[in-house]
């Protein structure tokens, strides 16, 4: 018999970073989640995962994580990272940072986004590789959130 | 023996400077809990990565040269070093601990005609360095609990390009790369350790005895995989530093507080005896002039 659900963490280095629900303190976020299933941004294009899936591993790009938690659908940033089905069934999203998207700073994003896509127009006019790097992936980052808090 | 009026000033001076570092520790046993709470969350991400690591370096055969992040150097011209300090003072041992154990490196280096790059974060490491004369690569601010993530991302960024790349980055060109920072061992022992960072070694332990399905392919997932494990090796190192920074300084300001309690004990001790030979040789002053009259 196929599992009706599925259970999703979400990990960062700052500990889990699923949705608070209602009244849910910061401090004690919930570790797991059981879903229906889970959108994410893959290296290869967005890709669900559904119960049973086979164990498998693959890199997470800077997007928009997607699941239904109960009756509410949520929308969680995710930075770079994997996505893993473990052995056991569950979804583990290893990522470097997450927000989701109720917790999302709309006006400060889109101002630091236009900031740090300005500097990156300059195209290696006054900066090197790694500082173009590093405000690509702040960049990535930026429009990660601000797609998250949209729609 | 000082005056009387000398002697209050000075219980005066230390009374004051024992509030201070009372506060201090307060305040950093306050900070500790929130430290340790981090650094202990921080802990399932990087032990998770590091066994996605694991299993993806067992599915691929080890000896292919697939990530310019594994591969080491046959010769090693120069080592570079991410120092880890504070950006303020007043914590025992933790900076100078740290500042010791890098000159010790980069002059045992360069006894072997080996040149150390240094990258360092936090002032106090700036600092010294430049005392001791010692050049640096580049700098970066001391990590703070909010800002590690980002810290340990600009850090990693500029390790990786000096170790795999040697051109259009304007930075130094190094062969091996090492991290020494305080490692927290609990609220009383800070360890100094030094920790190779690349080339990129995987951490013992087992291997999964059912490797999963690696998509799109374990190479290109491998490139993808190890700047991130590398950055989260950066992380857990960052927050031990900044663990191991508010104990040592809750201990420092604890035993100072302490000092200083014992001082004013001292002190008081001295004023009221100097008190009491000052009463003393009045009175017998009185008594001699009384003396001299009959």
């Amino acid at each position: 018999m196929a599992a009706s659900n599925i259970a999703l963490e979400i990990l960062t280095p700052h500990g889990s970073a699923l949705p608070l629900r209602e009244g849910e303190k910061a401090k004690k976020r919930r570790v797991s989640v059981d879903v229906p299933g889970v959108d994410a941004p893959g290296l290869k294009g967005e890709l669900g995962v559904l119960p049973d899936h086979v164990p498998f591993i693959t890199p997470v790009i800077p997007g928009v994580v997607r699941f239904r938690d109960g009756a509410v659908d949520r929308r969680v940033a995710v930075g770079t990272g994997f996505l893993e089905v473990t052995a056991d069934g569950r979804v583990v999203i290893l990522t470097e940072r997450a927000l989701d998207s109720a917790e999302v700073d709309v006006a400060a994003a889109t101002s630091e986004l236009k900031d740090v896509s300005a500097e990156l127009s300059k195209e290696f006019g006054s900066i090197d590789a790694v500082e173009h790097r590093k405000l690509s992936d702040q960049q990535a980052w930026l429009e990660a959130q601000l797609r998250a808090a949209q729609a | 023996m000082g005056s009387l009026k000398e002697i209050r000033n000075r219980i005066t001076t230390v009374k004051s400077t024992r509030k201070i570092t009372s506060a201090m520790s307060r305040i950093a046993s306050a900070q500790l809990v929130k430290a340790q709470n981090a650094a202990t969350s921080a802990r399932p991400y990087g032990d998770r990565l590091e066994e996605v690591v694991r299993d993806l370096l067992n599915a691929i055969d080890a000896d292919a040269a697939l990530s310019p992040l594994l591969a080491s150097k046959s010769e090693i011209k120069t080592v570079g070093l991410v120092v880890l300090t504070a950006d303020r003072g007043l914590c025992g041992g933790f900076n100078a601990n740290v500042n010791r154990a890098t000159k010790k490196f980069v002059r045992d280096q360069e006894a072997l005609g080996v040149k150390v790059e240094i990258v360092a974060c936090g002032k106090k490491s700036h600092s010294y360095l430049r005392h001791e004369d010692i050049a640096v690569a580049s700098k970066h601010p001391s990590p703070d609990l909010k800002t590690i993530v980002d810290v340990a991302k600009s850090v990693c960024t500029e390790v990786a390009a000096m170790f795999t790349e040697s051109k259009d980055t304007g930075l130094p060109h190094v062969d091996s790369f090492f991290m020494i920072y305080n490692h927290f061992k609990n609220v009383l022992v800070q360890e100094v350790t030094t920790l190779p960072l690349l080339p990129f070694q995987p951490a013992e332990g087992e291997v999964s005895s059912l490797p999963p399905v690696f998509e799109p392919d374990p190479a290109s997932l491998l490139d993808h995989l190890l700047p991130v494990a590398l950055q989260s090796r950066v992380q857990q190192a960052m927050f031990n530093s900044v663990a191991s920074e508010i104990a040592s300084r809750r201990m420092a300001m604890d035993s100072a507080t302490d000092n200083a309690s014992e001082l004013i004990g001292d002190l008081t001790l001295e004023y009221n005896r100097e008190r009491q030979a000052a009463i003393t040789k009045e009175l017998m002053e009185i008594i001699g002039g009384a003396e001299a009259l009959k």
